[in-house]
């Protein structure tokens, strides 16, 4: 049987191994990264936005950022398909795709002055590509809060514990940021108490749940997300981001260690069938759906705009470009690993736990599993975040960690997750502002009165998180997630045939296909997967939902729209 | 390492109340009804990089996209 030791250990093993031979050869004749150029950080040094970084502290704040609920939320769905599929996607889509997205977007943004990827995207290919961005970046953000908020929706009803923890935890950051901030008190000092103060709110969560409906949450983000976006950032969202980077390096450590060190075998199936039940409660088949259900584990769009946003700023040589590009997001692959690891190896045991509580008839098996593991946890509200948190604890309570309590540990791994997932809502309103102005700009002559409105403070921050919470209202969390990672994935396909054409283009090199090749068969999963989701699932959650269901088929035509027309342009710049 | 992410949140906001206090010195340059010009003339020498910063920023306030969100972080 294979043991999760084993998946750990053999994953290392893979991502250290194709670092240093296909990584590098990438840097070497795809890229042919050289210190002899000084990057911007170094030609345009101001002190201010361009500075030299040390490449391991540039790493930590890279990873920082890429890092969120989406890497644990995907490959914890994929588990319908059984545990290889997803591991092989995270795996393998993360080494050709992923991380070559993540470095070329990272090093044509150091060769291009630090501009973003869309900046490039409006150089090489169009200007209509470029601004492509504002769209796909604002419909993903609105459909990041109704994902995130039915994520954390779900998980606060099932364990109540979580949902006060992650209460007593905003509280905590608010105290922390007055003392840093308001009385001025010593870092280290403010730190202690902030760190206590978070062990606290650990502590207090199943001492005293809140136990509300998901609607009432509902109604809680939406202001929440509203008044988040309104205050300065250093009254909540920097102290929590401080925080949670406790908690975050935290909970990787009880995860890596607990999944190698449980010697646990795999106990669902290697493999279901191609096709089982899952978006939208349909038959899904695993090309090409897996881009759909895995985003963020394997490859995400988001990096590219951080990675040609802050990192190639901060950048000191070309050569750190592979650790903290390709490496970030080796890393991000190793936290997918382990929940696929923890659900992998503990997850049946939870069902048949959960099951024998709700007095359910269980008949979900390995045999059947494709077909019964959606129907089943959802009936058992094991929503994806929740089955996370169940095997995360049960795995940490079968290794040698099984001194912390589970309680404990199961407000640990939903605060995990809802930190990231909050700290995701309170920034989401301020960049919709910014896409949408943007978005509006070439109105403005002809509509100012309407340009006005839309883009004043408190409307824009208003629009998004309706539409995000009207969506999430729905509780259809299979068709919700879809629909955020084919947004991402969108803007991933469109950011790596930049970089493919950078590449071809800028450094002629004859192994450009490293990178055109996987850009390529990017874009054509991708929309094959939107066609196939618009067609097959859509339909059927339109006539069960038809609000939440015609905005999200909109949605996606015209991503589908702009995508095609991002191809043409594509083609031409190809041609040209 | 994650702290570095907390710190550049208040460094965006740091660098946001420093164009607004820029904006406010050089204002009248660009027509805005900024009445301590004289105070600007004065500071003007001690300014210099802060305005270097500021043309560069104005050159790239269109492609501010990526910046908002490597600082931001939305995953």
């Amino acid at each position: 049987m294979v043991s999760s030791t084993l998946i750990v250990f053999l994953g290392a093993l893979i991502y250290l191994v194709l670092y240093f031979t296909y990584g590098k050869k990438i840097e070497r004749d795809v890229v042919r990264a050289s210190d002899e150029s000084p990057t911007p950080s170094q030609r345009l040094y101001d002190g201010v936005d361009f500075v030299p970084a040390h490449k391991a502290v540039l790493f930590g704040h890279h990873f920082a950022s890429i890092a969120g609920a989406g890497p644990l939320v995907g490959p914890a769905m994929a588990i319908c398909w059984g545990w290889l599929p997803g591991l092989l996607w995270v795996w393998l889509g993360n080494i050709f795709i992923g991380s070559i997205h993540d470095y070329l977007a990272l090093m044509a943004s150091v060769r291009y002055d630090g501009k973003s990827v869309q900046f490039v995207a409006s150089d090489l290919i169009s200007k209509r590509t470029g601004r492509s961005f504002y769209y796909l970046v604002f419909f993903l953000l609105v459909l990041v809060v109704a994902a995130f908020s039915n994520v954390i929706g779900t998980m606060f009803v099932k364990n109540p514990a979580i949902g006060s923890a992650s209460i007593f935890m905003t509280i905590a950051a608010l105290i922390f940021g007055v003392i840093l901030y308001r009385l001025k008190w010593n870092l280290t000092l403010s730190t202690i108490i902030g760190i206590v103060f978070m062990i606290i709110s650990i502590w207090l969560g199943p001492k005293l749940p809140i136990p509300l409906s998901y609607e009432t949450w509902m109604v809680i983000f939406f202001f929440y997300i509203i008044i988040a976006a309104a205050i300065p950032v250093n009254v909540l969202l920097q102290p929590r981001d401080y925080l949670n980077s406790f908690l975050l390096y935290f909970g990787i450590a009880i995860g890596f260690l607990a999944a190698f060190f449980t010697f646990r075998g795999m106990e669902i199936p290697v493999w279901s069938s191609f096709s089982p039940v899952l978006l939208g409660n349909q038959p899904t088949p695993f090309w090409p759906a897996i881009p759909l259900v895995i985003a963020c584990g394997a490859l995400s769009g988001f990096h590219s705009l951080v990675a040609s946003g802050t990192s190639s700023k901060q950048l000191a040589k070309e050569s750190d470009g592979l650790f903290v590009g390709y490496g970030g997001m080796f890393t991000e692959g190793m936290l997918s690993t382990t929940i696929i690891v923890a659900i992998g190896g503990f997850g049946f045991s939870v069902i048949q736990t959960e099951a024998a509580k709700a007095a359910y008839n269980l008949t979900l098996n390995a045999d059947n599993w494709g077909a019964l593991y959606t129907t089943t946890t959802n009936a058992l509200k094991l929503s994806p975040p929740n089955m996370i948190v169940e095997s995360f604890a049960a795995m940490t309570a079968a290794s040698f960690l099984s001194f912390i309590p589970t309680a404990i540990v199961k407000v640990i791994a939903g605060l995990w997750i809802s930190a990231f997932a909050l700290t995701t809502l309170d920034t989401t309103n301020r960049l919709a502002r910014y896409c949408l102005t943007e978005m509006l700009l070439p109105a403005k002559e002809k509509m100012g009165g309407l340009f006005s409105t839309l883009t004043n403070r408190w409307v824009a921050s208003i629009i998004p998180a309706f539409i995000g919470i009207y969506l999430a209202w729905s509780k259809q969390f299979s068709i919700l997630w879809p629909s955020f990672s084919a947004a991402n994935q969108l803007i991933a396909s469109i950011a790596l045939m930049t970089g493919a054409v950078y590449v071809a283009k800028k450094l002629q090199s004859r192994f450009s296909v490293i990178a055109v090749a996987p850009a390529w068969f990017l874009w054509v999963t991708v929309t094959c997967g939107i066609v196939w989701f618009m067609a097959i699932v859509m339909p059927p959650s339109i006539a069960k939902s038809p609000g939440t269901g015609w905005i999200l088929q909109i949605i996606m035509a015209v991503m589908l729209i702009l995508n095609i027309l991002f191809i043409v342009d594509f083609v031409k710049s190809r041609k040209s | 390492m994650h702290r570095d992410r907390a710190l550049a949140l208040t460094r965006l906001e740091c660098a946001e109340l420093e164009n607004v206090f820029a904006l406010l010195l050089v204002g009248s340059f660009i027509g805005f009804p900024a009445p301590p010009s004289f105070i600007a003339l004065e500071l003007m020498p001690l300014m210099e990089k802060e305005l270097a910063i500021f043309g560069r920023r104005a050159y790239d306030s269109k492609d501010m996209l990526g910046e908002l969100l490597g600082v931001m972080g939305v995953d």
